[in-house]
């Protein structure tokens, strides 16, 4: 079995699974865009004068991005738990088909939906008037950023599901995010910030990518921008695929 | 085909050269097999031999180590020690090779509530590479041979527990492998669901020449299906053969004699080893089990023994000695069996 079709059949599985639980979708979708709501309807009308940002609603889209992509990636962890508990993940195991691809089936299915997902939250933002300066080709870019901040994020909650096999540590895990989020220039510009808050935003990749998703949305194309937002998914990647294979490891000796 | 011809141009050789056949190599063997678990000593050096096209049961009863053999053959668990071979590979060295030809039936049937049976098994076809109108052909087939196609379409949620174990075996054939292993394939199953799985797994020895290891621990079930049986307990094998072997060896009748007053059973034990003819006697669960020749006859000797040593006697049995005989004769207690504490899976 080749590493490809078996990742495309996982992928398509979990997808499947999705759409036939739509409760926890829509659960995944609200929940960010209710923030998001939140944030600009509180502090979007003076955000003009205290931080200088004209177009604050296009400013929080790619919070509402990360964090709904980080949801979908925990339920993707409790997926793994829920076969691995089901004795499903071993039948799989018994296949012929390579163990990582298995893995990997599911954190590719996490990166799709996270696009979905991004594309629904960008319509919501054009609806309320954010705008997208890059263009079509930008949405593309950023569609294409949250495939894979998804599945950099999967890849951390498969670690965390194989490596514990425990539902309460899954949804742990997929709480990671949200301190980085607010240690990040979340919903506000780094300038603003108590020095603390300026180094800890500086050292927090999310920053970065959240600064790369916004030059798409309201500055226009920033070649630099771009260039660290990707390496901080990259690193981000890395790190967590590490840590699913080590975990894939560890479980199947 | 061309398989059948080199099998046979290869006995031919051996044949001409005096070498051992194709033929005479287990389908499974195993050396030394151990695996622990920190302290616990699941499986604790076993050998096995298994003949290609036969059924082996491995019978034992709960927590002696059945599973965790299973789970090192198919490649699932890593062994402390030892080694192992199916169908000539290595587990370690081949174990994806070892994949490739051999279905797993798991205890719990490991299934996905939310995809169909005809989307599990579908999937689990392209796993193993099958494509095409083949792989559409194999699972129809499938769904047919245990009794699934009406529920196909329906996700496996909604499957009685029955029903899942007939689809977890389906799943286990869908690429055709000639070795199965299944463990404990009807524990916690109705007795019609039982009997439905017996005559899947017979139908694929006799007719499909496929090796089963099952794995179970019931005396009946080990007795009607299998051809050869090995009895674990506590990580080792204590007794193997054919189920008919394993009770000639006990080469005597067992007379049961319940003795209903606690503190006489040691001591109606005593007497009864004394009488003519007895060759053992075991306590087991208030009864005094006594092996001896012609029980029909021996039996009164026994009783009046009993009684001019004023032990009052319950309930007496004479039988021809059983597997749990065996059971118990190697273990010295008998086989305790638990069935899971609450029935799986949803309406029938
Ligand atoms: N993963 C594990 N970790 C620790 N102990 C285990 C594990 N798996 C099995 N055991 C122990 O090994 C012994 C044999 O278990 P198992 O092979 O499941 O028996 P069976 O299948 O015959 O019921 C039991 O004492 C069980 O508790
Ligand atoms: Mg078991």
């Amino acid at each position: 079995m080749q590493p490809l079709a078996t990742v495309y059949f996982l992928t398509v599985r979990s997808l499947r699974e999705a759409v036939r639980n739509p409760a926890q979708e829509v659960g995944n979708i609200f929940v960010p865009l209710f923030f998001f709501a939140v944030t600009v309807g509180s502090i979007g009308s003076i955000a003009a004068d205290a931080f200088g940002i004209d177009n604050f609603t296009g400013f929080q889209v790619p919070v509402a991005i990360l964090s709904a992509a980080s949801s979908i990636s925990a339920s993707a962890g409790l997926g793994t738990i829920t076969d691995i508990q089901r004795g499903y993940f071993d039948k799989l195991l018994l296949t012929p088909a390579p163990r990582s691809a298995i893995v990997l089936g599911r954190i590719a299915a996490d990166g799709v939906r996270a696009v979905i997902i991004t594309g629904v939250i960008v319509v919501v933002g054009l609806i309320f008037r954010t705008g997208f300066d890059t263009g079509v080709f930008g949405v593309i870019v950023l569609l294409a950023g949250s495939f894979f901040f998804g599945t950099a994020y999967s890849g951390f909650n498969a670690a965390v599901a194989l490596r514990t096999g425990s539902p309460q540590a899954a949804a742990a895990g997929g709480l990671l995010l949200f301190p980085l989020i607010f240690l990040s220039t979340a919903f506000a510009p780094k300038e603003v910030f108590a020095d603390w808050l300026q180094v800890l935003a500086t050292i927090n990749p999310i920053t970065y990518i959240l600064e790369a998703q916004r030059s798409l949305i309201i500055e226009g194309w920033n070649a630099l921008d771009l260039l660290r937002g990707a390496a901080a998914i990259v690193g981000f990647g890395i790190a967590s695929f590490t840590l699913t294979f080590l975990a894939l490891r560890w479980r199947t000796s | 085909m061309r398989l059948a011809k080199t099998r046979h141009n290869i006995s031919k050789f051996a044949e001409r050269t005096q070498c051992p056949t194709l033929d005479s190599v287990s389908a499974i063997w195993a050396r030394g097999l151990v695996k622990h678990f920190d302290e616990v000593r699941a499986v604790d050096g076993i050998d096995l031999d298994i003949a290609p096209g036969t059924i082996f049961g491995f019978l034992g009863q709960n927590g002696s180590g059945k599973t965790t053999t299973i789970r090192m053959l198919t490649t699932l668990l890593r062994p402390t020690a030892g080694s192992a071979r199916v169908d000539g590979l290595d587990i370690l060295d081949d174990a994806r090779a070892v994949r490739r030809r051999i279905g797993v039936a798991l205890q719990e049937a490991g299934l996905d509530d939310i995809q169909t049976g005809r989307e599990l098994l579908t999937l689990q076809a392209r796993l193993f590479g099958m494509g095409g109108n083949a792989r559409r052909q194999r699972v129809d087939e499938l769904l047919a041979v245990v009794d699934l196609e009406d529920a196909a379409d329906r996700a496996i949620g909604t499957y009685s527990g029955g029903m899942k174990r007939r689809l977890d075996l389906a799943a286990a054939l869908v690429h055709r492998p000639g070795i199965i292993f299944l463990d404990e394939p009807t524990t916690g199953l109705d007795p019609v669901s039982r009997e439905a799985i017996w005559r899947y797994v017979n139908r694929l020895s006799v007719e499909d020449g496929i090796t089963v290891f099952l794995t179970t621990q019931y005396l009946e079930e080990a007795d009607r299906l299998a051809h050869d049986l090995a009895i674990i307990d506590e990580g080792r094998i204590i007794a193997r053969g054919s189920p008919a072997e394993m009770k000639a060896s006990i080469g005597t009748d067992v007379v049961t004699v319940e003795v209903p007053v606690a503190d006489g059973l040691g001591r109606a034990a005593e007497v009864a080893a004394g009488v003519a003819g007895v060759e053992r006697v075991q306590i087991a669960d208030g009864a005094a089990v006594v092996y001896v020749p012609d029980g029909a006859r021996a039996v009164a000797r026994i009783v009046l023994a009993l009684d001019d040593a004023g032990i009052e006697v319950g309930d007496v049995g004479i039988s021809r000695p059983s597997l749990d005989d065996v059971f118990l004769e190697a273990t010295g207690h008998h086989l305790r069996v638990e069935e899971p504490a609450a029935a799986e899976g949803g309406a029938a």
